[in-house]
């Protein structure tokens, strides 16, 4: 391994090392990061290595700027203005991939994390080097923040320390956090898809209260209550966050004559009462999820009322299901008064 | 007595080994560690990932703790409250191991876990607590008041009606495009705005004795107030996340205030604070301050590991139960979703 001061020509010889496949730890303005060509698969095997990963644990890479990220994942308008707001600088911002890095740098599910490091030197060596490169801080897994260099080489073994090619040394750097990391792969996916049901026959009352919201469920469940026993009632919850969609479904349990509290199922995806089955689809990736949380089975019960928040985002396991069950699509949106809401419900 | 635990209520393997309330092992496997957090959730990949994960966290608890399964006494694995798929791969777990090993097997209740996880490794404070005692757990899926009459026997003041406090930050921080779950970043980026800057309704204000957590109608109001300011500027991303944190905090507090004023009658010492949101700063702040007020001793887990989900809760739990003769039959043993405190 050498070690060399920062000067002007650090950028060139780091960009040669990585271009062999060679690791390199270099300062930012966090810790300090080891780099590999992000691209090439030899060199990000060499740094799980170095890292000692129990598994596959994905990295973050280091781009020279938004149009550079580009290319390596999807940016939607929302996630472009949080790179406006913060980068270059230090926070990460995770994103679907669009899998032009080597195995193991994107997470299992294909998101990735994007850096702009607010660090000339950086900047440089991936301009130089045209791809990006790993932005994982430089200690091995589990050990302390790496300021200087020695806080590195202090706590790794010989054998890792053989697989640093080339070591920029910066000297101290100043104790900043690492860099917060920010999770942008859910912006967006429930706008997409909004206005893809269109309600024939359209039903619309006012509700001015949490309280209204809830009468308007129970009479609403009154009136679609002749099916149970010959088919399971879904009510497919769509509107913006905050909108009253646990009230709804707090409404449909009181007509139920469920004792316990609802509360909101966004945390444990799905929670169950007597004959009342509610999810939040809110943070499921696809439509196939939720069959993986017994939906499908659900729907043998012709007993079962079913609440599904957000029911946009699986719409097409419902859609599929429309012949088991009887699907009530309910709208919540915001009126024009703070209190007001506009609910509006179809068949489908 | 020495007990391997083990927890997968949510996305988190976790396995332990503690002896009485000592910890020799905690071990964490976070499928949101880093990055490895896919914004949406794959309840089919956090089972896979689950069973993938469970035994080598196990056997890493094992070694850790310098023992094996043939030297501890009992296995323990916590039933519920939790994502159900997942509670079910460390209850499959741990009832083929007790089978296996001829092990006592114990059920433990999650929530029970974050409102004891102060004890875990303090064992001043497990001969020193004197019942009964507050109990407070504020995690991504729970926030509930207890009132502990003895370890075992607990009475619940006060619980959330609509969303869990985490799960409101998280969502705040999501409005305000920091992802989801962003309520780490949201503690960060609050410390850097000013609360004042906007005006959001304290939940229930003036109705506390209702005795109720809701985040239903600040979260209404965020929405609002986001839609207004929008384009977000970096200020405004501070100043919206601190008056947020600052609101949903004050609502907490001044329910435990009320509680707290409201019995008299109860002659209690200590609050025991234990979940994810406990590790924020400004929080234990607020808490320490009202302790003071009211004289009671507050206390937080000796540990960050011992904040959000973890298996060494558990062991804790499970240890105050064995006490009791409380064991449960492999065969019977079943996950609760649901279950409450």
């Amino acid at each position: 391994m050498k070690i060399i001061r920062e000067n002007e020509d650090t950028a060139s010889e780091a960009v040669e090392v990585l271009k062999r496949g060679g690791l390199v730890i270099y300062p930012t303005e966090t810790t300090y990061g080891i780099g590999a060509d992000a691209t090439n698969p030899k060199a990000v095997k060499k740094l799980n290595k170095y890292k000692k990963r129990p598994f596959g644990k994905p990295y973050s890479i280091a781009v020279a700027d938004q149009k550079m990220a580009q290319g390596y994942v999807e940016l939607n308008e929302s996630v472009g203005n949080l790179y406006k707001q913060f980068l270059p600088g230090p926070v990460t911002v995770i994103s679907n991939g669009k899998h032009k890095v080597a195995p193991g740098v994107e997470s299992e599910t294909g998101t990735l994390g994007i850096r702009i490091p607010d660090y000339k030197l950086v900047i440089d060596i991936v301009k130089g080097l045209g791809k990006p490169i790993t932005a994982t801080s430089a200690n091995a897994s589990y050990q302390k923040r790496p300021y200087k260099l020695d806080d590195i080489f202090e706590n790794i073994s010989p054998a890792q320390k053989e697989l640093v090619d080339l070591a920029i040394d910066a000297g101290e750097l100043p104790h900043n956090e690492p860099s917060t990391v920010i999770d942008t792969t859910m912006e967006g996916l429930a706008v997409l898809r909004q206005g893809e049901i269109k309600l024939e026959n359209k039903n619309e009352v006012l509700s001015r209260s949490e309280d209204n919201t809830q009468n308007i469920a129970k009479e609403l469940f009154q009136k679609y209550e002749k099916y149970l026993g010959k088919r399971p009632l879904i009510f497919a919850l769509e509107g913006p966050m905050g909108v009253g969609k646990t009230q709804f479904t707090k409404g449909l349990g009181r007509a139920m004559g469920i004792k316990e509290e609802i509360v909101s199922p966004t945390f444990s995806l799905i929670l169950e009462y007597p004959r009342l089955s509610h999810f939040d689809a809110w943070r499921l990736q696809n439509s196939s999820e939720l069959e993986t949380l017994g939906f499908v089975k659900m729907l043998e019960d012709r007993n079962m009322v079913i609440a599904i928040e957000w029911a946009d985002r699986v719409i097409n396991a419902i859609k599929k299901r429309r012949d088991q069950a009887v699907v009530v699509w309910v709208k919540i949106n915001y009126g024009e008064k703070d209190n007001e809401r506009l609910i509006s419900w179809g068949n489908i | 007595m020495k007990i391997l635990s083990i927890d997968t209520s949510c996305d988190e393997t976790t396995a332990a080994v503690t002896e009485d309330t000592k910890i020799l092992s905690n071990i964490i496997w976070s499928q949101a560690s880093a990055h490895a957090k896919f914004g949406g959730v794959m309840p089919s990949l956090a089972q896979r990932m689950h069973e993938e994960r469970i035994a080598w966290v196990i056997e890493r608890a094992l070694a850790t703790g310098h023992c094996s399964l043939a030297t501890i006494d009992c296995i323990a694995v916590t039933i519920g409250p939790g994502l159900s798929i997942a509670l079910g791969v460390g209850v499959n777990k741990a009832k083929e191991l007790a089978i296996k090993y001829k092990k006592p097997l114990i059920a433990v209740n999650h929530l029970e876990g974050h409102v004891l996880s102060s004890l875990a490794g303090s064992e001043y404070l497990v001969s020193s607590i004197q019942y009964p005692a507050f109990g407070l757990a504020v995690s991504g899926g729970n926030t509930v008041l207890v009132k502990i009459n003895k370890i075992g026997e607990y009475e619940t003041l006060a619980a959330t009606v609509d969303d869990a406090l985490g799960e409101a930050l998280d969502k705040a921080a999501r409005m305000l495009g920091l992802g989801y779950p962003g309520g780490a970043i949201l503690e960060k980026f609050a410390r850097l705005g000013n609360p004042k800057a906007y005006t959001l309704p304290i939940p229930i204000v003036g109705q506390e004795e209702r005795k109720i957590f809701t985040y239903s109608g600040l979260k209404t109001a965020m929405y609002r107030l986001v839609e207004k300011e929008k384009p977000l500027t970096r200020e405004k991303i501070y100043d919206l996340a601190a008056c947020f944190q600052d609101v949903a905090f004050s609502h907490l507090l001044r329910v435990l205030r009320y509680v707290l004023t409201n019995h008299y009658s109860l002659i209690a010492n200590h609050l025991l604070v234990g979940g994810g949101v406990a590790a924020n700063v400004e929080l234990r702040k607020r808490l320490r301050k009202l302790g003071k007020e009211f004289k009671i001793n507050v206390h937080f887990p000796s540990s960050n590991k011992l904040y959000g989900d973890n298996a060494a809760m558990i062991g804790v739990v499970a240890y105050f139960r064995a006490q009791r003769g409380e064991f449960i039959d492999p065969d019977k043993i079943d996950r609760d979703p649901r279950l409450s405190i």
